[in-house]
């Protein structure tokens, strides 16, 4: 590569609320992460990231919490043994959290429409003021790979969620496998999906070492570079 | 075909799919979910059905129904729930049936937790279940090798006409990797199932598939039937890999599943500061590729076996009974779903390296 690498700008956010939503797998956990790290970084108000994920037992964003601690990121997340279970428990400090809109509020929510089911609950808190609420697409993944999965993924979590996405993520990735091509295929993916539902990408998150060998022009939203936190046992970081 | 991300229980599921499975039960038992939650999305499209049974006991007497018709069969569990099935896997066993279980384990005994182990070794290798039978056991290490085995454990059991387990820890089970799934599945010829299973005796004398003998010479005869199935498998259907085994090593690693992944790390990077290590990975757990470690760690700089397990020191005893005491076997785990890290690997691995002669901490 010659020259200076592409710099992306941000994602910025005006809303106190970002809930990050999507199939099971699509990388929510991790996005949901990196993008408290981004927010305690660039802007002045408090992070705090709240775990939603009550459908599954492993990788999620608590696991992550005392990192994020070292980061001054305040983290809500079951404590004691109920740290570890994957029972359906909404902590009421969630709740609280929702409806005072202290600083920023980032949600890691559970996979698909039986993850997001959780939201609907939290529907009165949510609608006392603005929020975002993103779909994450990983274009690799089963059910997400084309328009028509992705179409069914969003119409189904607003339904059991009885909330509507304002925006879009695409998190298109193959981990070790990543390509520039694939990032592309998947944004590809993403914008028929925005054109199809008139809702904005608000930004692409992936590894800044492979996203920089895009060719600059491709990408016209912001860019969340990402650092992996929630790591296999025999990885390293 | 491309590569595609999968979580591993739904790999396991297409990868039965691709494998020309369309029946599966199961009940709810976490860390396993996703392969009923994949089964129930993608087996209508297959022409295939996914029953829920009432309990595993139910689930367990589905299998063998089902298995009997010569149809191929599987469910997925996790380690309670694989508890309750075991006296159907000994009549099915006993009733020569192919069918395959997965058992994505979690830590135990009891209800235990959900978080990964590696603590249902005995009951996987030694029986579980009541009588003289033994379950053909296939660990994978990765998503990938999880497809891989899933695919040709319905052809294993087939060939075997005996139950074939898949255990994976819940690591395996819940980790997302890329996987690619072959364009066409090819499997060597075997008799067809027509020879044996119910299928309506139209034009030929009824069957009866039973594990039920009383009169004892018979049953005799089946056990020792059974004996010699497995007598065959040690024969020929011996599984493993092995990394970085080298004759200057001094320490022969014995590992298996997702924890020889971790030690796999531990082994690369210590190879990097110049400390060389090599790691014995068993992918079939019965058959045991007894044979095979006894070599490795009979070699002539090898001062120490180290087996590495997230259980408490159940695989040991098959290396202890492989390495009959031609060197020292050691163990170091952790069980209930504390998984060591590669650093205590390499801290234990260090401490035999200085003192070969000590005796390492449980945990």
């Amino acid at each position: 590569m010659t020259g200076s690498a592409p710099t992306f700008p941000a994602p910025e956010f005006k809303e106190p609320i970002i809930a990050i939503v999507g199939g099971y797998g699509s990388g929510k956990s991790e996005v949901a992460v990196n993008l408290s790290h981004l927010l305690v970084q660039s802007q002045p108000e408090p992070v705090t990231i709240a775990d939603l994920d009550i459908v599954n037992p492993y990788f999620r964003s608590r696991e992550a919490a005392s990192q994020l601690d070292k980061l001054g990121i305040r983290s809500i997340v079951p404590e004691g043994s109920l740290h570890y279970a994957d029972l359906p428990i909404i902590l009421p400090q969630i709740k609280g959290a929702i409806e005072n809109r202290d600083g920023k509020l980032v949600l890691d929510v559970g996979g698909d429409d039986v993850g997001a089911r959780v939201l609907s609950s939290l529907h009165d808190a949510f609608e006392k003021g603005g929020y975002e609420m993103l779909l994450v697409i990983n274009a690799n993944r089963p059910f997400t790979s084309d328009v028509a999965g992705c179409m069914k993924m969003l119409n189904d979590i607003e339904k059991s969620s009885r909330l509507k996405f304002t925006g879009i993520i695409s998190n298109t990735h193959l981990m070790e496998y990543t390509t520039p091509d694939t990032i592309m295929d998947g944004y590809r993916l993403t914008q028929e999906v925005a054109t199809k539902t008139k809702l904005p990408i608000v930004f692409l998150s992936a590894m800044s070492e492979i996203v920089t060998g895009v060719e600059p022009g491709l990408i016209d939203v912001p860019v969340l570079l990402l650092d992996r936190y929630l790591l296999k046992p025999w990885e390293r970081s | 075909m491309a590569k595609i991300l999968m979580k591993g229980n739904e790999a396991i599921a297409e990868a039965a799919i691709k494998a020309g499975c369309v029946n599966y039960f199961c009940y709810p038992i976490t860390p396993q979910n996703e392969v009923g939650e994949y089964m129930a999305r993608r087996l209508p499209e297959v022409g295939g059905a996914f029953l829920q049974g009432e309990s595993e006991v139910a689930v367990g007497n589905m299998l063998f129904g089902a298995a009997s018709t010569g149809q191929r069969v599987f469910t997925t569990s996790s380690s309670p729930g694989i508890s309750l099935m075991q006296e159907s896997i000994s009549y099915m066993a006993g009733a020569h049936l192919p069918v395959v279980i997965v058992n994505i384990m979690r830590g135990g005994p009891g209800l235990g937790g959900i978080l990964p182990a590696q603590s249902d070794y005995f009951q996987a290798t030694k029986g579980g279940g009541h009588g003289d039978y033994r379950l053909l056991v296939l660990a994978p290490s990765t998503i990938q090798e999880a497809v891989d085995l899933m695919m040709l454990s319905f052809h294993l059991a087939e060939k075997y006409r005996n139950p074939v387990m898949i255990i994976g820890d819940g690591m395996i089970g819940q980790m997302m990797e890329p996987v690619e799934f072959p364009e066409h599945h090819e499997e060597p010829e075997l008799p067809s199932n027509d020879l044996w299973a119910i299928t309506g005796a139209k034009g030929r004398e009824p069957r009866v598939i039973k594990s039920l003998f009383l009169d004892p010479k018979l049953l005799d005869d089946n056990s020792w039937n059974l004996y010699d199935k497995y007598a065959r498998m040690e024969r020929e259907e011996i599984r493993f890999e092995s990394y970085r085994i080298k004759p200057k090593n001094k320490i022969l690693i014995v590992s298996y599943g997702t924890m020889a992944r971790i030690c796999q790390t531990a082994i690369d990077e210590l190879e990097k500061d110049g400390v060389s290590v090599g790691l014995f990975r068993p992918i079939t757990l019965f058959p045991f590729p007894s044979k095979q470690i006894a070599k490795e760690a009979k070699k002539k700089n090898i001062e120490n076996v180290l087996v590495i397990e997230m259980s408490t020191a159940q695989m040991k005893e098959d290396v202890d009974l492989a390495v009959l005491g031609a060197k020292p076997v050691k163990f170091y785990g952790e069980t209930g779903g504390l998984v060591p890290s590669p650093d205590a690997v390499k801290e234990q691995i260090m401490k035999l390296i200085k003192n070969p002669n000590d005796e390492l901490k449980r945990r």
